[in-house]
């Protein structure tokens, strides 16, 4: 569980995130929507530890990513939506890497990273450098890198952004067949549709502050999401 | 025209900013006061370098030949540090996409590139030029003719030097882009030009011996060589409008030509440099564990090896080093001679029990010259993101990049020992002192680089130049250096003469730094989590 209570992160006199609270549960998809600017980028990488929050607490399954970052991190993985990975890498020596980082087994990273590269038709990169890569082949490179330690918890930052249709369609059955074992999938998103389709709950951010937290229906009752959001942030 | 100031403009402000720093702290000391300091700080020992070579020549009347020189210096100080700066600030820019695609003559691109290299040369040029200019005032007292020369000439002399600097880094990086692994080719043959260049340098006697005797001094030889020097010589010396004039238009000519003249082959060989080979074969890849810290030190590694700036910069200290201690070997037969030939009083074996002390001496210049730590947060960019979200502690990052620096340098810094040792054959007490020298100096140096790196982060550099050497860290680490070297001068120095055994001296020496580094490692320890942390990217 995810827990998210009372978050609030100032850039100088700037509030980026203002008082955020809620809970994400085992076994969903939930969706993080609002406008460029409005602070998910900012609480996404408060969440994995990436920014220290001035007040408020995040809680990974119990644990406080400010007292218990590093046992926090390892039941998380996260995709950022600009992959800024180690470009002189090879795209297999990148993901041995993070393996060795969250310390999995050579049996589980043989396992998964086969796994992985298959779905994603990227078997045939992995021995090449990932400066030589588009943005989508590094998009598959950094979730492969996520998905190799079994995280209990993924977060992705606008995940679909540069991937091909295919891909996008695997990273839908990926987060699938996550939640049927109980994990967590928490992402950012522009693309409506997708969070409609895919997620159990959402929130809405605006200018830092959030707007609406709830199940799918009780979000959108008989419209779509789209025209809450619009309506919301008119 | 509006559009190139435009350009002008936004290009200067990110590229150029030394004092940009990605810290919390932004405050007006670390910005400002900061620079200015080791500025000042650097002119103030270039005005007593000068002021002492001056009183000499002042005895002679022959004061010009201080201009001659500095202009001489700081000529080949930029062509040398161009022809490893150019690969990077010209072939790896981050802006290729956003101004090729701008409705502007590709010229331009090339000119803004070489204009902002010009800039910053111009700068550091400045910081070595006008103490000397200052000192020849005070003694000569020219008239007003000599300060408008003097200002001219500090703006047109890093042109030549940085022109055919650019040529060669364009040639390196063409020829290496042929290559697979084309950032070690590169960087081995940029090492190998200038050690070739100073080595012809070096072994030019004859050459100048010939000219000279057609010169009557060194001034002359030199002018007759540099044409810049030759003509602002002559200009300082007696003004003439006519040659002034010359002067400015054949710079501006030069820079024009080149930049007209090369557009089309750089951005062939820019592209061409951007090109990367993919594995053709279908070689398995490899699926292999490490522990958390030794795959960080492997990342730190493979981040140094594939940035030709960085392992020249870096490397170039240590290549040196190994060439001093052969040439101590090679070179201390004939030098004892000479010297005993000099003063009877010298024995052979009264100057050989001075080598360890040597050693000692060149171990540090080595060690405190070489910040590789200093650059490695900074070259992190916009990946620092990846470290910060995996479960390793932020103190165990900062470790690996220590490691990584100290297994970079120690073995060099040993191989150089050891040809010391096979021919000197030192006692064991002197060369138990000089291996822990070997790895304590490199430890502070690379503590002092990576306390600095984290208090003085520059994460949005468009290429590694920017952090390698146009960096706010980088150059306070190398001003650190710089003190810590005079220190271990100072010391050495002035317990020689007391009746301590060189042994004794050389255990001080390093209990100092010893417990300098031990004070700085607490330090670390205590503040690098928060530092670490307070990096946003």
């Amino acid at each position: 569980m995810i827990e998210i209570k009372n978050v609030t992160k100032k850039y100088g006199d700037n509030v980026a995130l203002k008082n955020v609270s809620f809970t994400v549960n085992d076994g969903e998809i939930f969706a993080f929507i609002g406008h460029n600017g409005a602070g998910k980028t900012t609480l996404i990488k408060s969440i994995v530890g990436i920014h220290e929050f001035d007040e408020g607490e995040i809680l990974i399954n119990g644990k406080s990513i400010k007292i218990d970052s590093i046992n926090c991190k390892k039941e998380m993985a996260f995709v950022p939506d600009n992959p800024e990975l180690y470009e002189q890498m090879k795209a297999i020596d990148f993901i041995n890497f993070i393996c060795d980082m969250y310390e999995v087994s050579q049996k589980k990273r043989e396992e998964n990273i086969k796994k992985y590269a298959k779905m994603f038709d990227i078997e045939k990169n992995l021995n090449d450098t990932i400066e030589s890569f588009s943005h989508g082949m590094k998009q598959k490179v950094a979730l492969i890198s996520a998905l190799a330690h079994n995280p209990k918890v993924l977060i992705m930052d606008e995940p679909f952004v540069g991937l091909d249709p295919k891909a996008v369609y695997d990273v839908k059955e990926i987060m699938n067949e996550m939640i049927k074992d109980g994990k967590i999938i928490f992402f950012s998103t522009h693309i409506l549709d997708v969070a409609e389709k895919l997620c159990s709950r959402v929130a809405i951010i605006k200018k830092g502050e959030l707007l609406k937290v709830g199940s799918m229906n009780e979000i959108k009752g008989d419209t779509s999401l789209e025209q809450v959001f619009l309506e919301l942030e008119g | 025209m509006k559009k190139y100031f435009s350009l002008i403009k936004a290009s200067m402000s990110e590229g150029m900013n030394l004092f940009k720093i990605s810290s919390k702290k932004k405050n007006a000391t670390s910005k400002i006061v900061i620079p200015i300091f080791l500025a000042l700080t650097l002119m103030g020992v270039m005005f007593s370098y000068a002021t002492s070579i001056m009183e000499k020549l002042h005895e002679v009347h022959m004061e010009y030949v201080l201009l001659t020189l500095f202009i001489l210096l700081t000529s080949v100080l930029t062509f040398i540090e161009g022809i490893y700066k150019s690969g990077s600030l010209l072939f790896n820019c981050k802006d290729d996409n956003l101004l090729l695609s701008l409705p502007i003559k590709k010229s331009v691109v090339l000119f803004i590139r070489v204009f902002k290299f010009y800039v910053f040369e111009l700068l550091y040029n400045s910081i070595f030029l006008l103490p000397a200019i200052v000192v020849y005032a005070m003694y000569v007292k020219p008239d007003i003719s000599y300060y408008v020369v003097s200002v001219i000439g500090i703006f047109l002399f890093p042109i030549i030097p940085i022109l055919l600097s650019c040529i060669l880094g364009a040639i390196i990086t063409f020829a290496s882009s042929k290559f697979k692994g084309k950032n070690i080719i590169q960087t081995v043959f940029t090492i190998a030009l200038i050690l070739g260049i100073m080595y012809l340098s070096s072994n030019m006697e004859n050459l100048f011996v010939n000219i000279a005797n057609n010169a009557s001094n060194l001034n002359e030889t030199i002018t007759n060589i540099y044409y810049p020097a030759g003509v602002f010589i002559e200009l300082a010396t007696s003004f003439n409008i006519i040659k002034l004039v010359e002067f400015i238009v054949v710079h501006i000519i030069l820079f024009a030509l080149a930049i007209a003249l090369t557009g089309k082959i750089y951005f062939k060989i820019n592209s061409g440099s951007k090109s990367i080979r993919k594995s053709r074969s279908n070689k398995a890849y490899k699926i292999k564990s490490k522990k958390p810290i030794c795959a960080l030190i492997t990342k730190e590694f493979s981040r140094f090896i594939n940035s030709p700036v960085f392992v020249i910069n870096a490397g170039f200290g240590l290549v040196l080093f190994i060439i001093a201690c052969v040439s101590l070997v090679v070179k201390f037969d004939e030098a004892i001679s000479n010297l005993i030939a000099m003063d009877a009083i010298f024995t052979a074996e009264y100057l050989k029990s001075y080598i360890p002390i040597i050693l000692l001496g060149l171990i540090s210049g080595c060690s405190f010259m070489t910040s590789i730590t200093s650059s490695m947060i900074s070259l992190e960019g916009k990946s620092f993101n990846i470290l910060k979200s995996l479960p390793v502690k932020p103190y165990t990052v900062v470790q690996s990049k220590v490691l990584a620096a100290i297994l970079i340098m120690v073995p060099c810094l040993l191989i150089g020992d050891i040809i010391v040792f096979v021919k000197f054959q030192f006692d064991m007490i002197s060369t138990v002192l000089c291996l822990i020298a070997s790895v304590l100096f490199p430890l502070l140096a690379e503590t002092i680089g990576i306390l600095v790196n984290l208090k003085y982060p520059r994460m949005d550099a468009k290429n590694d130049t920017e952090v390698v050497k146009q960096s706010m860290s980088s150059a306070i680490s190398v001003f650190i250096g710089m003190i810590l070297v005079g220190v271990t001068i100072y010391m050495l120095y002035s317990l020689v003469g007391t009746n301590l055994s060189n042994n004794a001296i050389m255990a001080i020496c390093i209990g100092v730094f010893g417990i300098a580094y031990f004070a700085l490692l607490m330090i670390l320890n205590k503040t690098a989590t928060k530092s670490f942390n307070d990096i946003d990217v």
